[in-house]
């Protein structure tokens, strides 16, 4: 008598309780790739991209990043007078003068003449 | 009628369209030298691509530290005493978004010399060209934004500077 009953419980599942673990897997499956599209949308829309330089092509400077060079931060907290303002001076002037030490991006290198292709005689 | 403006207005397009053509064409001879020194060109590309993420962490890494490890906390130093702080927390807001025009500016440049070191310059040196000219373009545009930093990083000292000479002399 118990063998009819199981057939007739399996009669009576749906196609989707059928297949509970397929879908189970589609449904990760989808969530792990929707997930993976955000976050690679937002690693370059960010910006993040351009700093990480784990990518292939930045390897020979990777090694070279500062890591040294700490600023050592302003207490938000404590009383205002001449000596603290001087403090900070002192503190700011000697940062000032390493952030300024570097005109970073002068130059031209990419022009033409310079990448040896020679074309600023460009038809105008 | 407004068929006769939609029609001028695609008019117009397609002759601007034509002169920028015109203007970004190179003759045989240049071409000719684009392709012959496509793979030295691609190498120092290259190199400068990493040279310049390089430059872009290292000074990033200064800038940012400016305002949120010095200016930050002076001007909330001296908001905590109830003290004036609107001269340099204006030098400051100016000093953050000169960072972010840097870090704009940055990322267009980088995607623009990247999508040029990705264009075969044998198959298509015409706009290898034009995308190295508009990379240029944008690489100078980063320079400006940093000239405009180091601009602000002086007038935040010049602010405390004022700062301090009132400061004294209300003091007295």
């Amino acid at each position: 008598m118990a063998e009819p009953t199981i057939v007739q419980a399996d009669e009576n599942m749906t196609f989707w309780d059928k297949h509970r673990i397929s879908l189970l897997l589609i449904i990760t499956v989808l969530v792990a790739l929707t997930l993976t599209v955000v976050s690679m949308f937002a690693y370059n829309a960010s910006g993040t991209a351009q700093l990480d330089l784990s990518r292939p092509g930045y390897l020979s400077v990777s090694d070279k990043v500062d890591r040294t060079d700490k600023i050592t931060e302003y207490s938000a907290y404590g009383s205002v007078n001449k000596d603290s303002i001087n403090e900070f001076t002192k503190l700011y002037d000697e940062q000032a003068a390493k952030a300024k030490a570097v005109d970073a991006f002068n130059g031209d290198p990419l022009n033409p003449e310079v990448l040896e292709f020679g074309v600023s005689n460009v038809s105008e | 009628m407004f068929i006769a403006v939609a029609a001028m207005t695609v008019l117009l397009g397609l002759t601007a369209q034509s002169v920028h053509a015109q203007s970004t064409s190179l003759t045989q001879d240049q071409i000719e030298r684009i392709r012959t020194n496509c793979t030295s060109t691609k190498s120092t590309l290259n190199q400068l691509h990493a040279s310049d993420a390089l430059l872009r962490v290292n000074r990033g890494q200064v800038y940012e530290s400016m305002a949120s490890r010095l200016m930050d906390p002076f001007n909330s130093r001296l908001g905590n005493n109830r003290l004036d702080a609107k001269a340099t927390s204006v030098v400051t807001s100016g000093y953050r978004g000169a960072l972010d025009t840097f870090r704009s500016n940055y990322k267009s440049y980088e995607e623009k010399l990247s999508s040029a070191i990705r264009i075969d310059c044998t198959e298509q040196p015409e706009s290898f060209y034009r995308t190295i000219e508009e990379a240029r373009t944008l690489r100078s545009k980063v320079h400006d934004d940093v000239i405009k930093l180091h601009r602000y990083i002086d007038d935040y000292r010049t602010a405390v500077g004022d700062f301090l000479l009132n400061y004294e002399r209300l003091s007295e």
